[in-house]
């Protein structure tokens, strides 16, 4: 996995189904530790853990297909994951979590847009400021008062 | 035939109504807008605009996500045409010919033409629904447990071999998405499956949480990282009405197109996603002069707009007479009816009949405001087109936010999302498809349940699925569907009708 840097290639080395293939095996080992202590069977009914673990197992098998099609000649390479993108606008989705019960909509809507605008490496901060107040008055209008949706508009000072 | 005519009157009655008939245009119109947004397809329009539902009663909020679910075909129909960019797979093969007619000027002919088309289709598919929903819900009821879960195997199966891209991987999804759904406190015995300790999650995770996350987020976050080449037409939009010449060109189009989304839609695996592409492969071979198409053939737009349309309408029946969705757009319908404590299936025909043929009845009148509201629109559309990305993103951003938090008024199902954004990212990078995933995970617990019933009511013996014939009818054209496809000749024709 490369660096965000313009001189950074644009794939890595290794082929990208062998990398999925390694993805599926992982999660089906993980799916069955996650279900080792439940029964496939119950007396003569199907138990909690029958489908889980078959599908399980069939996802490692697809997974193990998957890798070894990958490892053949001339496969295409996994392309580069850029850190720019998922860290603000995946971030701004975190925030908004962290911010909406204890300081309301007045402050985490705000908070979303700017933060998520940054994900942009082209976003300008006046037009940004601007823009987040704007869109975050127009959704609590929405929202809040037309929707009448039960969400926190600033509890600090209004008490809702 | 009275009945057919009694119930079309009914749902009328109900579609009406002033506040329906407000909330049919509201759908609409919002669909329409946030639909012909570029990048922002009819999945995620519909998951960024489900909140709007959640307020109403059960019929109106279906009526207006209807609306909204129309209303962004059209939208990625108008963007396909005048920038160029498919907001789905089934805008693809608008593209080839409407962008083409838009550069030589003619954009307001492939624009009203596809409007037509769209309407025609829809009114015809409309018929076919109310025609065949009786029927096809006294043969749903038929159905024991056992059946429901060959059926969900032969749908789930047929919606890996309809779609694009490698079919081990869109099985890999399949069968991941219904792990996924597995997460959470077992309904018969109580045990704990897949928390890992965690007891926030006991109910399992909800599906619009992660809509949402793997195409609303994971999108947004492939769209920041390959800036697309936005090519707004800026020759004139020209006259709206097609000539009569152009008129005569595309009626038999739009008749075989509307013929072809009806049936394929009808599939209980996504076969409405086919129909733009049949349609456009027909017209070409039909046509008297096949280098026409590809250079502004108005054949071209005309057909796959009608075949879309049909398509995506028929695609209901399976969702209202059986409660199985056949794509990514009916899953989130599910999750909305879930929402009012609707549980898709026979019973809503049987149960709650206003509800069925309002809804009905709304689709067509959806489809009329859309032909009138939409061409006068034009203008707005285009100005729409222009708003840049990094305006739009953050916007859908807070949007989303805002819906997920308002569905259990949780902070978690938000955190989740954005966990749900990761994991779709990485499955874009490592080439696996969402849809089959989102399919997967609603389709999980149904299939789960239904399986239990059936071995419940055999006592543990597999071989009831030998003596229900359907079920095993079924089961036998799942598994002959997946030899076909893993053939190699059909594996290259696959290919070629995706990429003609």
């Amino acid at each position: 996995m490369a660096t965000d840097g313009p001189d950074a290639p644009r794939t890595a080395r290794i082929p990208r189904d062998v990398v999925a293939g390694m993805v599926l095996l992982l999660i089906a080992i993980g799916a069955w530790f996650g279900l080792r202590d439940l029964p496939a069977f119950d007396k003569s009914a199907i138990g909690p853990g029958l489908l889980p673990k078959t599908v399980a197992t069939l996802i490692g098998a697809l997974g193990l297909m998957i890798l070894a099609l990958g490892l053949g000649a001339g496969r295409e390479r996994l392309e580069r994951f850029s850190f720019r993108g998922p860290l603000f606008v995946l971030g701004a989705v975190g925030l908004f979590a962290v911010t909406i019960r204890p300081l309301g909509l007045v402050v985490a809507g705000p908070l979303a847009v700017a933060f998520s605008a940054f994900g942009d490496r082209n976003s300008r901060p006046f037009e940004v400021v601007v823009f987040a107040i704007v869109l975050s008055a127009l959704c609590i209008l929405l929202f809040k008062y037309i929707l009448r949706l039960p969400i926190p508009l600033a509890p600090f000072y209004l008490g809702y | 035939m009275p009945e057919f005519f009694d119930n079309i009157a009914l749902g009328f009655s109900v579609a009406l109504g002033m506040k329906n008939l407000s909330l049919c245009f509201l759908g609409c119109l919002i669909g329409t807008l946030i639909g012909v947004l570029p990048g922002v397809g009819p999945v995620a329009t519909i998951s960024m605009l489900l909140p709007l539902t959640y307020g109403g009663d059960p019929i109106g909020s279906l009526i207006m996500l209807a609306g909204i679910y129309y209303g962004a075909q059209y939208g990625g129909s108008t963007t396909a045409i005048l920038v160029n960019i498919p907001g789905e797979a089934t805008s693809v093969v608008t593209t080839l010919d409407g962008h083409q007619m838009a550069k030589q000027g003619r954009a307001g002919a492939a624009l009203g033409m596809a409007a037509i088309a769209s309407f025609f289709a829809g009114t015809v598919a409309t018929l076919v629904i109310a025609g065949l929903a009786v029927p096809l819900t006294k043969f749903a009821l038929l159905f024991k447990p056992a059946d429901y879960f060959a059926l969900m195997v032969l749908g789930l199966m047929l919606a890996v071999v309809l779609a694009r891209g490698s079919i081990i991987k869109a099985i890999a999804m399949i069968l991941l998405g219904v792990l996924m759904s597995t997460i959470g406190r077992d309904l018969v015995t109580g045990d704990e499956r897949l928390t890992f300790g965690w007891n926030e999650i006991d109910d399992g995770i909800d599906f619009a949480v992660v809509a949402m996350g793997v195409f609303g987020f994971a999108e947004i976050l492939r769209n920041l990282e390959s800036p697309e080449a936005r090519d707004v037409v800026r020759q004139r939009i020209g006259r709206l009405l097609p000539t009569a010449r152009e008129f005569a060109q595309s009626i038999m189009p739009i008749v075989r197109g509307t013929g072809l989304g009806a049936f394929l839609g009808l599939l209980p695996g996504n076969g409405a996603v086919l129909a733009p592409f049949a349609s456009y492969s027909i017209e070409k071979k039909l046509a008297d002069d096949p280098s026409r198409f590809g250079r502004g053939a108005i054949e071209g737009v005309a057909g796959p707009e009608a075949a879309n349309n049909a398509g995506a309408q028929t695609a209901f029946i399976p969702l209202l007479t059986l409660g199985i969705p056949p794509n990514a757009v009916m899953a989130l319908m599910i999750g909305a009816m879930t929402i009012h404590n609707l549980v898709p299936g026979p019973e809503i025909l049987t149960k709650q009949p206003k509800l069925f043929w309002g809804m009905i009845a709304s689709m067509w009148l959806g489809n009329l405001m859309l032909l009138v509201i939409n061409l006068p629109l034009v203008g707005l559309w285009v100005r729409l087109l222009k708003v840049p990305y990094r305006l739009m993103f953050p916007a859908i951003v807070l949007f989303c936010c805002i819906g997920i938090y308002s569905i259990g008024n949780n902070p978690l199902d938000v955190f989740l999302t954005a966990v749900f954004g990761l994991v779709g990212y990485i499955l874009i990078k490592l080439d696996f498809e969402a849809a089959p995933l989102l399919l997967g995970f609603v389709l999980g617990r149904l299939l789960e349940e239904k399986l239990r019933q059936a071995m419940a009511i055999s006592q543990g013996s597999v071989w009831t699925f030998w003596d229900h014939k359907i079920a095993f009818g079924m089961l036998t054209m799942t598994g002959l569907i997946l030899i076909i496809a893993a053939l190699p000749g059909t594996r290259q024709r696959r290919e070629t009708t995706f990429s003609d």
